[in-house]
């Protein structure tokens, strides 16, 4: 399991290295205008690394390979999802550090809102891996990615139509309400999604 | 334990392709080769066994144990190569045993080390820029750097030149030499079973036609070429199949000293796997 790990964090070591570069251009640009947009820029990349790592799997045929090893499929699965928590964690850690040093430069003191953006997007990520993988185990990176887009579309396009016929969105007193909301549904994501992909590669043939 | 491995009645049903009722041994200490046409059933066979896909029927036993029970088990002491280079483009040979070092509980980085210099692969160089050569070499020296009493190989030595082949097969001999290991090599590429296999295992449209000692086979079998009129006066128990030229029979028969005893004159000659391979793909019976 450590082996697989270690596999999926060797093969984006230079993919770490390119979003270095990334991350510190962009703070260079969206920092000074203070905005939030930057810290979901950060954990929306690491977020997607999940999926570059399974497309990597596939160039390589590695998962047949793996599976001459001394590897079961569960484990094959469960180190997918650790790799997601692990990425998931490194980007909310890098936007913390981005949001520090930002409002250090920019002579601010640190606000509890922006623990609070990059609390919710950190649960966010987990939700839209948790999505994307079973999908991707189902279809092949390539069919999942076009129906990742169309997951997102239905709900934004939901959003914009709420917004245009004037249905008020629900507010809630305490905010803390939709925090405790967002967790439950990620831990239900997540391992809804574990499941499924599981029983989907199970049965999988190479 | 008398087999390394051993198949029996495996099934697997495709739609358009079937193995039918597979069974054959690979005997403790010997190298089995394992041969036919591309799309036999060689590499589905191999995925059986390794419960890439799952069978319909039948039971393979590994190194004494139930493949189905005891997978995880088994397939610490095997090592298996596949056509072609499993391990990503960016990674180099150090990534690599960092990664294998805690998959396998008996990784030997030692080992590693010896096999990396004994084919000259560079420690610097990224996966990407190897040779297919080097790559099928590198995928070598980890199957064995485990220490495995048990090696599978798909086409493990096809697109490869001979001097590498060899060098290869080299390593392979000295694998069985203590008579515990075992090694299942399935290749299309005759020459090299004729070299170091004891036993070859012939599956042509999912059903083994074959499975003998090689020697026995090659020093019984032999290529009778005779005119039409002679290869009529044969009877049927004495050839397996024949070719039709434009203007002579060849004739594969069972048992060449006895074929030389009856028709003095005949010409018999010796026979490689690879004849063997086309007489009972190509001839008539």
């Amino acid at each position: 399991m450590k082996g697989l790990i270690l596999k999926d964090l060797l093969n984006l070591k230079s993919t770490f290295k390119m979003l270095g570069l990334m991350i510190f251009l962009f703070a260079v640009i969206y920092i000074p205008q203070g905005n939030g947009f930057i810290f979901g820029m950060i954990i929306l990349m690491f977020a997607m690394m999940v999926v570059t790592t399974i497309s990597y799997d596939d160039l390589a045929k590695w998962d047949a390979y793996a599976l001459t090893m001394p590897v079961t499929r569960k484990e094959m699965v469960l180190s997918k999802y650790l790799v997601m928590a692990i990425l998931n964690t490194l980007g909310a850690v890098l936007s913390l550090i981005v949001g520090i040093i930002g409002r250090m430069i920019m002579g601010q003191s640190f606000s509890t809102e922006i623990l609070a953006i990059i609390g919710v997007l950190y649960l966010i990520a987990f939700s839209f891996g948790s999505m994307m993988v079973p999908l991707i185990y189902r279809f092949g990176t390539e069919k999942a990615r076009i129906m990742m887009f169309l997951c997102a579309l239905i709900p934004t396009g939901l959003i914009l139509l709420f917004t245009q016929i004037k249905i008020p969105l629900p507010e809630a007193t305490n905010p803390l309400i939709y925090l405790f909301l967002l967790l439950g549904f990620t831990v239900i994501m997540v391992s809804g999604s574990y499941l499924i992909s599981l029983r989907v590669y199970s049965n999988k043939e190479f | 334990m008398i087999n390394a491995i051993e198949i029996k009645n495996l099934n697997k049903n495709y739609q358009d392709f079937q193995l039918k009722d597979v069974s054959f041994k690979v005997p403790k200490g010997s190298i089995v080769g394992f041969i036919g046409e591309n799309g036999a059933g060689k590499t589905t066979t191999i995925k059986a066994i390794l419960n890439l896909v799952k069978r319909d029927g039948g039971t393979i036993e590994m190194l004494g144990m139930d493949t189905l029970k005891d997978e995880k088990k088994i397939k610490a002491s095997v090592g298996v190569v596949m056509d072609g280079c499993n391990f990503h483009d960016n990674l180099k040979t150090g990534d690599i045993s960092k990664m294998l070092g805690s998959i396998y509980k008996n990784w030997n980085q030692k080992l590693y080390q010896q096999y990396l210099k004994k084919f000259k692969l560079p420690e610097n160089k990224i996966i990407k820029e190897f040779s297919r050569g080097m790559k099928m070499k590198l995928q070598i020296a980890v199957a064995l750097s485990h220490e495995p009493e048990l090696l599978i190989l798909d086409e493990a030595t096809s697109g490869l030149d001979p001097i590498v082949r060899e060098e290869i097969l080299d390593v392979f001999m000295e694998f069985i030499q203590d008579e515990e290991h075992s090694i299942l090599i399935s290749s299309h590429i005759t020459s090299d079973l004729d070299k170091i296999a004891d036993y070859i295992v012939f599956i042509h449209q999912g059903e083994i036609l074959l499975d003998q000692e090689k020697e026995n086979l090659l020093s019984k079998m032999g290529v009778l070429k005779c005119g039409e009129e002679d290869f009529r006066k044969l009877e049927g128990d004495e050839y397996i199949r024949y070719r039709k030229n434009q203007f002579s029979f060849e004739v594969l028969v069972n048992d060449k000293v006895a074929i030389r005893k009856k028709y003095p004159e005949a010409v018999v000659d010796g026979v490689t796997i690879e004849q063997i391979m086309l007489f009972y793909i190509r001839g008539g019976k």
